[in-house]
């Protein structure tokens, strides 16, 4: 009889708890991983907030939904994994939607109209991707630039120098340990304006790409109020005000 | 591609396959540094140690040699081991080097030769450069409380025999602070092993540079850096083994 009240007391107790961990956890803060040396995407000010267009647009995107966000800087190199680990709940860091990628998370719509860059010397005589076989290039380890370079050149190949942000790429091309560095237009065309002995190169073959933001593959409620919140946001013009404030110029895209 | 099913069933061997190359070159590259900053760190750390042992009788000589070697040695050991070997990294790659080699401003070397060497072996050079700095003034350290251990007598002992001081430095010190110096110059080797890693910031291509970019593009992280793991391990127990084995060989010889 005894053990019986005790068994239902404690059924209770259990339930109650894991009623209020599904209560909890529909408006819980939502650990959001950028990495932030990514400007104008994400940067670190001198008071050491996270700062950028990705961050303006992940913030306006909660305030429309109501959801309460929390950035952290994650390095690049650990920011799926840090997906995969339930860490964070989104990432919004300057991500290229595609394929391989799609197969693992999930996506909004594209937020930002993305293409690869190649940074060179001004001196350099390479016209396209083409032109840098042989050559050694530098890269952001795990981006975009190294999927292209790795496809291009073979995974293991020792002329691809791997790093782990845009900075030291760059900072390697203009001390001249590599021939050119790759990464994403935004910024690439930032860095190389910083360094007059560097310019850049468009190679008419990158497709046309988007940035994304990130979830777990199949959290459904999350994409959701996510891609609702950018289209708002695309909607009442506060995408327009954000955009012009980072890059100084209207959308490139919609 | 046979999988071990039993214990692993989840372990994906097939990406560390598919990056073996990267691997063995890495693995390779490890080595080599390893043992080249060994050689150049013990080097220059002898020098070290002797210049802050450094003393004269005479003046100027006594003023001379406090400025000019004990001072010196004393900055130079206590920067190197008071600020991050990281930091030391990143700073000797992107700032002193471009200052000595670059294509076009390098005061030491520039023009082609400068882009050869950068871009053949840049990474490489700055590593071995940062690496060996590093560990000799740890090693310094080894080598001065090596020599202080030895009693003052002996070097009495040495030069009432009309052994000059180099000598009596070279014949009868120094072999005895050898051995006494060996379990932490061992010590320090290993610690060499295993700071290599460090030098996949700035782009070389080691053991820790191959699990980071197979983790980078798989996001997954127990394959490569448990597979690095046992690579590290296993070059460290050779190295235990070959280090005891040179005790034991010496400890024989001083016996008999």
């Amino acid at each position: 009889m005894n053990s019986l009240r005790r068994a239902l007391a404690l059924g209770l107790a259990a339930a109650s708890l894991t009623f209020g961990a599904q209560a909890q956890a529909q408006n819980r803060e939502l650990t959001v991983a950028s990495s932030a040396t990514y400007a104008p995407f994400a940067f670190e000010n001198k008071d050491k907030q996270i700062v950028g267009f990705d961050i303006d647009i992940i913030n306006a995107i909660a305030k429309q939904q109501g959801l309460k966000i929390k950035v952290v800087n994650t390095p690049f190199t650990g920011i799926f994994g840090a997906l995969n680990n339930g860490d964070v709940d989104l990432v919004i860091s300057g991500v290229t939607i595609n394929e391989k990628r799609k197969q693992s998370y999930d996506f909004t719509p594209p937020y930002f109209a993305a293409r690869q860059l190649i940074a060179l010397p001004k001196n350099s005589t390479v016209t396209s991707l083409k032109d840098l076989t042989g050559k050694k290039i530098a890269v952001v380890s795990a981006s975009t630039a190294d999927d292209i370079a790795s496809r291009e050149f073979g995974k293991t190949s020792p002329n691809i120098r791997r790093f782990e942000s845009t900075p030291l790429i760059i900072s390697e091309l203009a001390g001249g340990g590599v021939d050119a560095a790759m990464g994403d237009n935004g910024v690439i065309a930032y860095r190389v304006a910083q360094h007059a002995e560097l310019k850049t190169l468009d190679d008419k073959s990158f497709p046309e790409e988007g940035f994304g933001i990130v979830v777990k593959k199949g959290d459904k409620a999350l994409l959701d109020k996510l891609s609702a919140g950018l289209a708002a946001i695309r909607a009442d013009g506060s995408y327009v005000t954000i955009y012009k404030k980072w890059f100084n110029k209207d959308p490139n895209v919609r | 591609m046979e999988q071990p099913v039993l214990l692993f069933g989840w372990f994906r061997w097939d990406i560390l396959v598919e990056y073996k190359d990267l691997f063995w070159q890495g693995a390779w590259m490890t080595l080599r540094m390893t043992v080249v900053c060994v050689l150049l760190g013990a080097s220059w750390g002898l020098c070290l140690a002797l210049a802050r042992l450094a003393q004269a009788r005479h003046a100027p000589w006594t003023w001379l040699t406090r400025v000019f070697l004990r001072w010196p040695a004393t900055v130079y050991v206590s920067f190197f081991r008071g600020t991050p070997l990281f930091v030391q990294i990143l700073l000797i790659h992107f700032a002193v080097m471009p200052v000595f080699i670059h294509p076009s401003t390098g005061l030491l070397i520039d023009g082609d030769l400068a882009r050869t060497l950068k871009q053949e072996h840049g990474a490489l050079i700055s590593g071995v450069v940062a690496l060996t700095l590093n560990s000799a003034a740890y090693i310094s350290e080894v080598f001065r409380a090596g020599i202080q251990s030895i009693s003052r007598g002996q070097f009495d002992a040495g030069r009432s025999l009309g052994f000059s001081p180099a000598q009596v430095m070279r014949y009868v010190v120094l072999p005895q602070a050898f051995r006494r110096m060996l379990p932490p110059l061992g010590n320090n080797a290993i610690a060499l092993l295993k700071d290599t890693s460090l030098v996949s910031a700035i782009g070389l291509a080691e053991l820790a540079y191959a699990a980071r970019t197979v983790a980078g593009a798989y996001a997954r992280y127990w394959e490569p850096y448990l597979a690095i793991s046992v690579v590290y391990w296993v070059m460290t127990l050779v190295l235990t083994t070959l280090l005891r084995r040179l005790e034991h060989r010496l400890a024989r010889s001083d016996r008999g």
